[in-house]
């Protein structure tokens, strides 16, 4: 080195750390599904993020407009594996609104029920993923086991674990099964205490604390602004969840609080999930109590026409990851002429950019790991 | 409601303190999982339980079965046809084959069904070694052991029947609604009498045709034997049938 014409020393004072972009994905371990994120990384620190979307697209839309409306109800099954109870009460509401029905109050409490199983099924799958996204493997496991429990409950409500093809245009397809109200408040007490146990694996671990908490911040006016829904945005101290401010089905006549932060960081969006999955529990009680009052013989599904009038509707509901809407232009066929679907990840996912400004290479799975990633739905 | 979590949490962490309440955690189940037994299932010994109602392979009550088609039509995944088979008279009957390959599992065949043939079975280990062993012939389909809790039944109530303040659970969606004929279409031609799977509709003569001198047919439609299937509307070359919907 001593021999080089040019002098080291002065070369290095001249150079520049260039900025470099890193591609995460698609197949990567903190991608959980099949999608990319670019970021550009100045040295050590992430100055720039870019997610790509689109290697599940299937054209479900564009399938949709060849089939009949109950034709349609097993396809939204399969949106999202982990939230698919909520895709097809969310498809069945919206025909129902197109067609101006009102379903009976038992079908409105089972889908109440059914819905907040979904929704713990949901949290709890994304609870395993930021275990493993964070190195805890036995927070993996303990939530998978609870979350068994929960899928031998839809089992028993409808014969199947996963793509349930439960709610109906017009309300359910089965009546409650013989003892379900009593294996549901079980199981609703059993998980109770379990979750405190995954509770002291996480948040009483300073390692699990210390990588999440003051990470990521997002304030309250720009997490408005850049259209964050659902528990990601209640984190950010954003007041709103449709289950209360713009009531579906009979969510306005249970009780339930509806959990805020102002933290704004990673870890205050981790804890809104936690709280989320008691208040279902509550609710899931509640509405136990309410359809055991309205007694075994009361209706459960209404005869609807099989063509739907022309028009266009919307409707929207509070998803396990956030805001999803389903907006249907008919045209007095008994087919959709057009069914639009809104995703709350493909919103929440291009959010990743200032999410993800300013914090470490190390970190980034564990703030993406908040916005539980769900490809089938974001792709279509 | 109360809120239960946000209460205690988030707790101001010891540091020297960093993992020994997560261990405590993990160590108590160790002591519960020393006393009590393992929870797995060995699987190819032992099976988990499977509740009546398991939406497992479709299954078919071959004698039941009129062969009307309704599996078919509804099939969202379009894996059922109807194939040609032998009854046990030795007659050519219309009974459905299944391509398990293509199968969704979602029940409607079971649920759509008017007579109550197709059902869901709990039969789940389908794997095969090709696909043509995946499809099912209509006695391959055939399941012996039909319970109540696998039958799915349309019980639907009517909004009208609501309205009257007299909400009644219905069985079927097929009792209600009804094929009829307008009579300035039909032409008599016979079709929707040959595609009749349970032989409801009657050609009956209505007069003679002035012109030709031939009898004028129109079909008369049994509403005792009428399924709704929709065979007849869907052949119809003039649309002289339709079912109107009672709601």
């Amino acid at each position: 080195m001593t021999d080089s014409i040019v002098p080291v020393k002065e070369i290095e004072e001249k150079m520049e750390t260039d900025k470099m972009w890193i591609i995460m994905g698609p197949q990567h371990p903190f991608s959980h599904g099949l999608w990319t994120l670019k970021i550009k990384v100045d040295g050590e620190i992430v100055v720039d993020a870019d997610p790509i979307v689109g290697y599940l697209h299937r054209g479900w839309e564009k399938e949709t407009e060849n089939r009949t409306y109950p034709k349609i109800i097993p396809m939204a099954d399969r949106l999202c594996y982990a939230a698919s109870m909520t895709y097809t009460h969310l498809y069945c509401m919206t025909v129902e609104k197109a067609l101006g029905i009102d379903i009976p109050e038992k079908a409105k409490y089972i889908r109440i029920v059914a819905d907040e199983v979904c929704r713990i099924n949901s949290h709890l799958m994304w609870l395993a993923a930021v275990g493993t996204d964070l190195g805890n493997l036995t927070v993996f496991l303990w939530a998978m086991r609870e979350r068994e429990y929960f899928l031998d409950l839809n089992v028993k409500l409808c014969g199947a674990r996963m793509t349930t093809n439960y709610p109906r245009i017009g309300g359910v397809r089965n009546d409650l099964t013989e003892l379900f109200e009593r294996d549901v408040i079980r199981t609703v007490d059993r998980f109770e205490k379990a979750l405190w146990d995954i509770i002291a694996l996480m948040d009483d671990s300073s390692i699990i604390v210390s990588r999440m908490k003051g990470i990521s911040y997002i304030s309250r006016e720009q997490c408005a602004n850049i259209g964050m829904t659902g528990p990601a945005m209640r984190g950010c101290g954003v007041d709103f969840d449709i289950r209360r401010d713009d009531p579906y089905d009979n969510y306005d006549k249970v009780d339930f609080e509806v959990p805020v932060l102002t933290a704004g960081d990673s870890y205050a969006r981790y804890m809104i999930r936690i709280e989320e999955m008691f208040q279902s529990c509550d609710i899931i009680r509640q509405a136990v109590q309410k359809i055991q009052a309205l007694g075994k013989n009361a209706p459960y599904r209404i005869k609807t026409p099989t063509k739907v009038p022309a028009g266009t509707h919307f409707m929207r509901m509070e998803d396990p990851r956030g805001e999803s809407l389903m907006y249907l232009v008919s045209d007095g066929t008994d087919k959709p002429y057009r069914l639009k679907v809104r995703s709350p990840i493909f919103t929440n996912v291009s959010t990743s950019k200032v999410m993800c400004q300013g914090c470490r290479i190390a970190d980034v799975p564990a703030i993406l790991a908040q916005i539980d990633m769900c490809l089938g739905e974001t792709d279509r | 409601m109360t809120i239960k979590y946000l209460d205690k949490y988030p707790k101001n962490l010891a540091k020297s303190l960093w993992v020994l309440k997560p261990q405590w955690t993990v160590l108590k189940l160790f002591a519960k999982t020393v006393v009590h037994r393992p929870v797995t299932v060995l699987y190819p010994y032992e099976k988990e339980w499977v509740p009546e109602n398991y939406r497992g392979r479709p299954g078919l009550i071959f004698d039941k079965c009129v062969g009307c088609g309704m599996c078919a039509r509804m099939c969202p995944t379009a894996c059922i046809k109807l194939v040609d088979a032998e009854d046990d008279n030795g007659k050519t009957v219309k009974r459905p084959q299944v391509n398990l390959g293509r199968c969704a599992m979602c029940g409607y065949c079971a649920e759509y069904c008017p007579v109550d043939a197709m059902t869901v079975t709990p039969e789940y280990e389908l794997a095969e070694f090709t696909r043509f062993d995946l499809i099912y012939g209509p006695r391959r389909l055939n399941y012996e052991g039909t319970t109540e809790g696998m039958k799915v039944k349309l019980e639907v109530t009517l909004p009208s029947d609501i309205e009257n303040g007299n909400p009644e659970r219905r069985v079927s969606l097929f009792d209600l609604d009804r094929p009829e004929l307008i009579d300035s279409k039909c032409i008599g031609c016979k079709k929707c009498a040959k595609v009749c799977p349970v032989n409801a509709i009657e050609m009956v003569e209505k007069g003679v045709n002035e012109k030709t001198g031939k009898p004028i047919l129109r079909p008369v439609i049994d509403n005792g034997k009428c399924i709704c299937c929709s065979n007849c509307v869907d052949d119809c070359p003039k649309d002289a049938l339709e079912i109107k919907e009672v709601l």
